[in-house]
This record gives structure tokens, sequence and C-alpha cells, in this order.
């Protein structure tokens, strides 16, 4: 490991093509970096794969977000009418159960969808108002034509000149340092 | 591609050989049914019977939803489910044995101890049964017929923009008509059991029903043919992925529909209307609801949740096989305690009698598969449908 600094994102490689991105994270993961993030205009089919992504956890937490929901909206309705304010209703049991389906219903899916929504922003650490990726200028074309591949600093493998080097390797189109300033 | 790359492969024959003899030691069963205890014979056949209709006219109604919407998943299961509505015919030959038994099912056909409203004396006769049977037959046959006919021109027509109009131009309609005439014909058949007895929602029980049964039959047929060339390397992890999303989707909305129609009755509590769930929630018919609950609903919507369970070609056969078996234990739910609203009763010939329908239906089925090529060549969209790239 030679100098670092500390205000210095990752390096950026810019590539023309999905192709070329994709052999590029492919050969970045062989060379044993971990850090890894890909910017593209699309959507790029097994680009997860390539750059070794673990499977998001919004679906784990959309399911937690259901149940609570649903216990909640169970519950509530539960405790309002056996345990608060017990009222015979035309002989009903007080815990009518049926009657009480459609709110853990809909609570069910206000949880689940709350907690996915919410659990998304926060997992990609939004809203960021700003991210230092923006300080290389030809950035903006990742919402073009052109696709990038960065490495960031926080790799263990990440060497100022060498990931560099790596990358222009890869027969990058540009390769530019980021820096967070 | 050649047409004879995409015919079913000998398994097909296989699996029709074995529906056959499965089908035909059924009947032999109902036979002997027949003569020993003809009362319970008429009663298992009904069930059995709706439980084969159900695949088949699920079929018909997933086709024509295909036409409609189009998508991949429709265009990879669309030979299958036109193979099944090639079978409607025989249904109609196989519901002889209901018209031959109605004086022992339908209590409206005697003299009622309490008696009906003028309305379904006048609804609730022989001949009005007989017709609305043909004219509900009619329409099926007819329907799939077209869609058939059509199908296969497209084969050699992929160019064929008005032929493509023309089968959604049918299916649109088709799917208001299916839905329609299957409501009335679970009103005739299964509701008019106990006939003052009656539900607005009863029909859309019976279509979700019939979707679940169809897309978990083309669940394990798609994978069954997977095993073989030509489908080998056609089927892939988001076809089933697709399919099983929307048995999911059906069986949501199976359980939307029963639940719908037990909240209003519960809630209103009448006693014209709760002697159906008086009857079924209690005692032995209250342990099958039960179980109802848990493996019609409860079970399969908590593995369909998992997207490695839907795309798995191992186990998704498994759940849609089971999701059948638990078609038929809700048929038998709704049907049987008006035979026996004491408790559950099970007969031998309530699984003699599905065997035997079941088992000649699927070794039409199979022939009719064999009839064409296992994929609808002439789709504008099957390039598209059969390409390989994860999603």
């Amino acid at each position: 490991m030679s100098e670092q600094r500390s205000n210095l994102h990752g390096v950026l490689a810019e590539f023309a093509t999905t192709e070329q991105l994709l052999a590029a994270a492919a050969k970045t993961r062989e060379a044993g970096y971990t850090c890894l993030d890909a910017y593209a205009p699309f959507p790029v089919e097994g680009l997860a794969d390539a750059l070794g992504l673990r499977r998001p956890l919004v679906p784990l937490l959309t399911l937690l977000g259901g149940v609570l929901g649903g216990c909640a909206g169970f519950g509530l309705q539960y405790w309002a009418s056996v345990i608060n304010y017990p009222v015979n209703v035309g002989g009903r049991p007080l815990n009518s159960w049926p009657a009480f389906i459609p709110v853990t219903f809909e609570l069910t899916i206000l949880g689940a969808s709350l907690f996915a929504v919410f659990g998304m922003l926060a997992l990609n650490k939004l809203p960021q108002p700003h991210h230092a990726i923006f300080n290389v200028p030809r950035f903006a074309l990742a919402s073009h034509d052109r696709f990038f591949l960065c490495i960031e600093a926080g790799d263990p493998k990440f060497d100022r000149v060498r990931t560099a080097q790596f990358l222009e390797s890869l027969q990058a189109y540009a390769v530019s340092e980021v820096l967070d300033e | 591609m050649t047409e004879q790359n995409y015919m079913a492969p000998e398994s097909v024959s296989r699996l029709a050989q074995r529906a056959l003899i499965a089908g035909l030691l059924g009947f032999a069963g109902c036979a002997a049914g027949v003569l020993t205890n003809s009362e319970q014979f008429f009663r298992s056949y009904l069930i059995g019977y709706l439980l084969t209709l159900g695949v088949a006219l699920g079929c018909l109604g997933l086709l024509m939803v295909q036409h409609m919407t189009g998508g991949n998943w429709g265009i990879l299961i669309r030979r299958p489910l036109e193979a099944a509505t090639r079978t409607i015919p025989l249904l109609a030959i196989l519901f002889i044995p209901i018209v031959v038994g109605m004086r022992r099912l339908y209590v409206w056909t005697g003299p009622m101890k309490e008696p009906l409203s003028n309305f379904q004396k006048g609804y609730l006769t022989t001949p009005g049964f007989l017709s609305r049977a043909v004219f509900y037959f009619g329409v099926w046959i007819l329907l799939s017929l077209l869609l058939n006919r059509w199908s296969l021109e497209q084969d050699t027509n992929s160019e064929d923009r008005a032929l493509r109009r023309r089968l959604q131009l049918l299916s649109g309609p088709g799917i208001v008509l299916y839905v329609f005439t299957m409501t009335f014909a679970a009103v005739d058949w299964v509701m008019s059991l106990s006939p003052h007895w009656v539900s607005t929602i009863y029909g859309f029980l019976f279509v979700a029903g019939q979707a679940i049964s169809a897309m978990s039959l083309m669940i394990i047929v798609i994978v069954m043919l997977s095993r073989s060339e030509p489908m080998s390397h056609v089927l892939q992890p988001r076809h089933l992925h697709d399919l099983g999303k929307l048995l999911f989707a059906f069986i949501m909305l199976w359980a939307y529909f029963s639940f719908s129609q037990l909240l209003i009755i519960w809630s209103g509590n009448l006693p014209e209307e709760i002697v159906f769930y008086s009857a079924r929630l209690h005692g032995s018919w209250g342990v099958v609801a039960v179980l109802l609950l848990l493996f019609h609903f409860a079970l399969p919507f908590s593995l369909l949740l998992s997207r490695d369970l839907k795309r798995s070609a191992r186990f998704l056969p498994k759940i849609a096989a089971a999701i059948i078996f638990m078609r038929a234990v809700d048929l038998f739910w709704l049907a049987g305690p008006e035979f026996f609203p004491k408790g559950l009763h099970l007969s031998w010939l309530d699984f003699a009698a599905p065997l035997g329908i079941g088992g000649i239906w699927l070794a039409v089925f199979a022939a009719q598969l064999k009839q064409r090529p296992l994929l609808p060549l002439g789709d504008p969209k099957l390039a598209e449908a059969i390409e390989h790239n994860e999603h």
C-alpha cells in the first residue's frame, strides 16, 4: 500500500459498451477487488452478478414490515374491542376475527410498502445531496451513453497507481481519479 | 427452427398410456360403485368431475388472458393450454352420468319440504338445467374451436396481423362469456345442491379455483416437457418465475373471494345464509375448513413468497401438485356437507371417481398435446419469449 490521500474516493474507468463493462467487472473481481460500483444509463443484465453484489436486503425488510404491520393491525383491533372497550354487538364474540381481517390485510400492505420504500432509501444511504463521483466531469455521460466502473479507495487491494494501471489494462476509454473535496 | 423439432417427446406418449390405465382402473371402480352404492357413486362423481372440468376451463380462461395480455409466460404454455381446451368435448360426454343421476343429486328435482320461491321454481327445472348445460358446453366448445383453429393458422402465417387481431377480438368477450357461463354452471351444478341458499360470489370462487388448477397443471406439464428434447433448451428459470407468480396471485384471489363470502355471511348471521357455514365450520367439516385455510392458502402463500422456490424446477411442480390435491379437498368441502350434514364422510368412491375421470382426461390431454408443435411457431413474440437472457 502506497500513500493514500484521505480525500480520494476511488478510481473511475469509462467504457463505451455494456459488454466491455461486464467483462471489466468480471476481470476486476478476478483480480481480487471487492469494493466496486458500476454506473450505467440503463439497467444492465448480469451486472449485479458480475459485480458480485450480495442479494439485496429489501425483500427481507419488506417481509418484516408486512409481518409487523399485520400484527399491529390485528393487535390494535383486538386491544380496542376485547381489552380496552368491550361492547357486545348483536351477541357476536368480542374477538370477532373475521371482521378484523380487512384492516389487518391493509396494514400488512402498508407496513410492507413503507419498509420497502424507506428500507431501500436507507440501504442506499439516500437522500445524499452530493457524491464524490460527480466531481469527475465526464461522469455526466453515465446518464447518456457511457458505462463506468469505480474501484473505491476503501478496497483492501486499492493502490492509487496500480489500480489505475490495472483499469487502463482493461481497455478503458478513460481512467480518472475521483477526489472527494 | 422446423416443426419437426418441436413435436412432443416420447414421455408424453408414456404419460398418456399410464393415465389411460389409471383412468380405466378408476372407471372400473366406479362401475363397481354404481352396482353397490349408486347414491355415493353420483356424489363422488360430481366432485371428481368438477375438479377435472376446472382444469380444462381454467386453461380456456388462461389461454384467452394470454391472447389479451401477451407475455412470455403464456407463449411457452400456449400449446399445452390449447391441448387442454380441446378436451372440453370429452368433458361434455363425461357430464352424462350427472344428468343420469340428477334425480339423486339435486333435491329440487322432487317435492321439497320447504317450498322454493316462484323464481327458483321457474329456474330450477329439469328442462332448464339440461338446456343451460347444453348452452354452457356450446359456448366453451365454440371458444376452444376458434382459438385452436386460428392459432394453428398462425403457425404458417406469422405475418398475418389480422389473425392476431381476431384472436384478441374473440378473447376479450370470451373471458366475459367464460366467467358468466361458469357462474351459472356453478349455480346449477353445485349451489343448487342446497336450493334455499344463495351467494352471488359463488361463481367467482369456481373461476379463481379453476385458474389455480389450470396454472398448477401447466407448471407440472412444462417442467415434465423440459426434461427432454425439444423443450429442454427452452424452459428457463425466469419462465417458471412468471408462472409461479401467477399461481401465487390466483391463490390470493381465491382466498380473497372465499373470505369475502365468509365475512359478509358471518357478519349478517341471517338464518337462511349462515346454514352454509354452520354446516362447514363445525365438527369434522370444520377440520377440513382449517386444512383448507392452512394448505390451500397459508402454506402455498408462504412458500411462493420465495423467489428461489418459484424459480425451482424441482420444487415448484411439487407445490403445484399439492395445490391440485387441495383443489379436490375444496370441492369436496363445498359439495360434501350437502350430502352428509352431520359430519365428514369419506368413501372409496371419492378416490375412484377423480382417478377415473382425471386419468381419462389426462390421457386425452396428452394425446392432444402430441398433435401440434409444443410452441406456437407463428407467434411474432416467440423469439423474444425463448431468448436466453436472465432477468
